[in-house]
């Protein structure tokens, strides 16, 4: 963990309401599910630091993917090249990565797009099921379905694209129809990270979740974001965000 | 020029900044941004008797320029932090502080005993807790229990006793008067003030306990009002807590009649800002020609 200063290169809008923000900055080395504390404001509105998954980290440039939810990413959607956005990371546990046969399933839901996607631009392997809303919706769209060794299958709401539905239904299917055993990694809303925990324990695959608890410190000290484990609370900014699904008391 | 206060018989601190409890864990976060022995003293998470769960989640709200909080002092319990934490906060050279606090005077007794071993250099009871036996009445908030309250912590432990004073009260100079009469070394003043936050969407209140304590530069004039009142009517030293967040606010709590002050909720948002306020409040005295923090210390011109 490292405070330092990231200047703004690019903030350019890539879907109705999401952002890619890329900023010059020396965070040090960082894991795919790991994140950031960004400070959006000058002065006290907001108060607290907002965090956001590490997209990319690479020759000294931080990629976060944010959508628009409040006053805070609306402060962050106003930065321009060249203003400064003082970064604290990289913090939390990432994803663990290991080798095996198992073909790689990614659940991706809402916001929880990033930090699946920095893990399978590194794993370069299995299939990615996002939900959206609808078509609009979609960040970066180009990038997601051209990821080397990934299968992308989509799933909107209304329809407008993939199979109409949820994420977790297009999960079901693909349990179905691969042979040999599974690993999932998932984030998004608790209603999807639940389903498909669920679903997993059906299978009996090993399943990581990526959680998003309100945080005001990001970094421990305050205990304002635990989750209840199997052994106990849990900081989801320290000992997570990433955990195995099924030590998790949703 | 000399930034040291001696804050209690032998506690002597660098300079005038503090950690305060419960926003800055047990050391090991921070320590890995910067080096712990650059503060005037770090003040642990408080402790109980035996671990604590804490409250419901969500435990947090943002408010304006501030926080409101119902952790409800989760802890790891009096016996682990010594055996774990203790070790690794004495490799600092700077006075290690802890806090701690009990649901009934016994339990209060209990903790302050276990923590009477070397490493620590004094002891900051939290009094903001519901007395359990007497129908949950704070024990911060009358005088007489608090008086009892503190004389027995007092008869138990050798370490120096700083009492961490509760906001909303009746009057907080009996309060701090009472404490001091039953042998405190330092008077904290103050705790976080009871808040609550409500959804106006879903008609119910944001945070699992309902209530929790407002802190953050939102309570900063508050807390300076208290100060300046309490530093009136006792000789022992005060320690300011309430939104401290930059050097201008150290000098402000100082003409108040602090002799310290606790960083809490500004280090959340920056964990670095220890490191500015420290050196701001160095070149602060430096500029003005101020040789000691005691030059500062209830100066305020009326
Ligand atoms: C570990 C982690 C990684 C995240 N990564 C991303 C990411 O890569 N991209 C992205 O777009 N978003 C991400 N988020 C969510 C993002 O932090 C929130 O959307 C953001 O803080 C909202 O700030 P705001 O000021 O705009 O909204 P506010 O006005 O503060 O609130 C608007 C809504 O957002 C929710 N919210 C506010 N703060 C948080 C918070 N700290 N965590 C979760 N929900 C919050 C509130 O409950 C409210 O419903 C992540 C959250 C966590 C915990
Ligand atoms: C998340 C959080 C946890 C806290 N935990 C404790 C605690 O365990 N014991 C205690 O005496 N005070 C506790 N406090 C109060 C702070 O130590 C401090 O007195 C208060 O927040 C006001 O200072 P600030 O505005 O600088 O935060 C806590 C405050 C916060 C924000
Ligand atoms: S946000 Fe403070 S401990 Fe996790």
């Amino acid at each position: 963990m490292k405070e330092v200063r990231g200047v703004v290169r690019d903030n350019t809008r890539v879907a109705h309401d999401t952002f890619l923000l890329s900023l010059d900055c020396d965070l040090p080395v960082s894991r795919p599910g790991q994140f950031v504390m960004l400070q959006v404001a000058c002065g006290y509105e907001p108060f607290l630091r907002r965090p956001f998954a590490i997209l990319g980290n690479q020759a000294r440039t931080l990629e976060i993917l944010y959508k628009i939810k409040g006053h805070g990413t609306r402060l962050l959607a106003e930065k321009r090249t060249g203003d400064n956005v003082n970064v604290l990371g990289p913090l939390g546990k990432g994803f663990s990565v290991h080798d095996g046969e198992e073909t790689i399933v990614y659940m991706a839901g809402g916001t929880g797009l990033p930090p699946i996607l920095s893990l399978a631009e590194n794993l370069r392997q299995g299939i990615l099921i996002l939900g959206v809303q609808s078509k609009d919706q979609i960040p970066l769209l180009s990038r997601i379905s051209s990821l080397p060794g990934v299968e992308l299958k989509l799933a909107t709401i209304d329809g407008s694209c993939g199979r109409m539905g949820l994420a977790t239904d297009v999960l079901d299917d693909v349990v179905c129809n691969v042979s040999g055993s599974v690993k999932i990694y998932a984030c998004g809303p608790k209603g999807m990270l639940l389903a498909t925990s669920e679903c997993a324990k059906r299978i009996g695959a090993w399943c990581e979740v990526s959680l998003e608890e309100f945080m005001s410190c990001g970094f421990g000290v305050c205990t304002g974001c635990v989750v209840e484990t199997t052994g106990g609370n849990r900081r989801v900014c320290r000992e997570g965000p990433v955990f195995n699904a099924q030590e998790i008391l949703f | 020029m000399d930034t040291r206060v001696e804050i209690a018989k032998g506690v002597v601190l660098k300079n005038p900044v503090l950690s305060a409890s419960g926003t800055f864990a047990y050391g090991e976060e921070f320590s890995e941004i910067f080096d712990l022995s650059l503060l005037g003293g770090i003040i642990t998470k408080g402790l109980s008797l035996k671990p604590k769960k804490g409250n419901p989640c969500p435990r947090v709200f943002e408010t304006t320029a501030g926080m409101i909080n119902s952790i409800g002092l989760e802890n790891i319990g009096v016996d682990a932090f010594v055996q774990e934490k203790l070790p690794f906060l004495g490799q600092f050279y700077t006075p290690v502080i802890v806090n701690f606090f009990g649901n009934e005077e016994e339990e209060y007794e209990q903790v302050a005993a276990r923590l009477d071993v070397d490493g620590i250099s004094a002891l900051e009871m939290n009094v903001s807790c519901p007395n359990v036996k007497k129908g949950g009445i704070e024990f911060g908030k009358e005088p007489d229990i608090l008086y009892s309250l503190v004389s027995r912590v007092r008869s138990i432990t050798r370490k120096p006793l700083f009492v961490k004073l509760s906001p909303m009260v009746k009057d907080i100079r009996e309060m701090a008067l009472a404490a001091q009469e039953a042998g405190a070394d330092a008077l904290t003043c103050a705790n976080t003030i009871p808040a609550m936050a409500i959804d106006e969407t879903t008609w119910r209140p944001v945070l699992g306990n309902i209530t929790g304590g407002l802190s953050g530069p939102a309570i900063k004039p508050v807390a300076l009002k208290l100060v300046f009142d309490v530093y009136q009517c006792v000789n022992i030293p005060v320690i300011a807590s309430g939104g401290i967040a930059t050097y201008r606010d150290v000098i402000q709590f100082l003409l108040a009649g602090a002799s310290a002050v606790e960083v809490g909720s500004a280090s959340l948002r920056d964990p670095m800002c220890f490191i500015s306020i420290i050196e701001g409040t160095a070149a602060y005295m430096k500029e003005h020609s101020i040789e000691s923090v005691a030059e500062l210390t209830g100066k305020l011109i009326i």
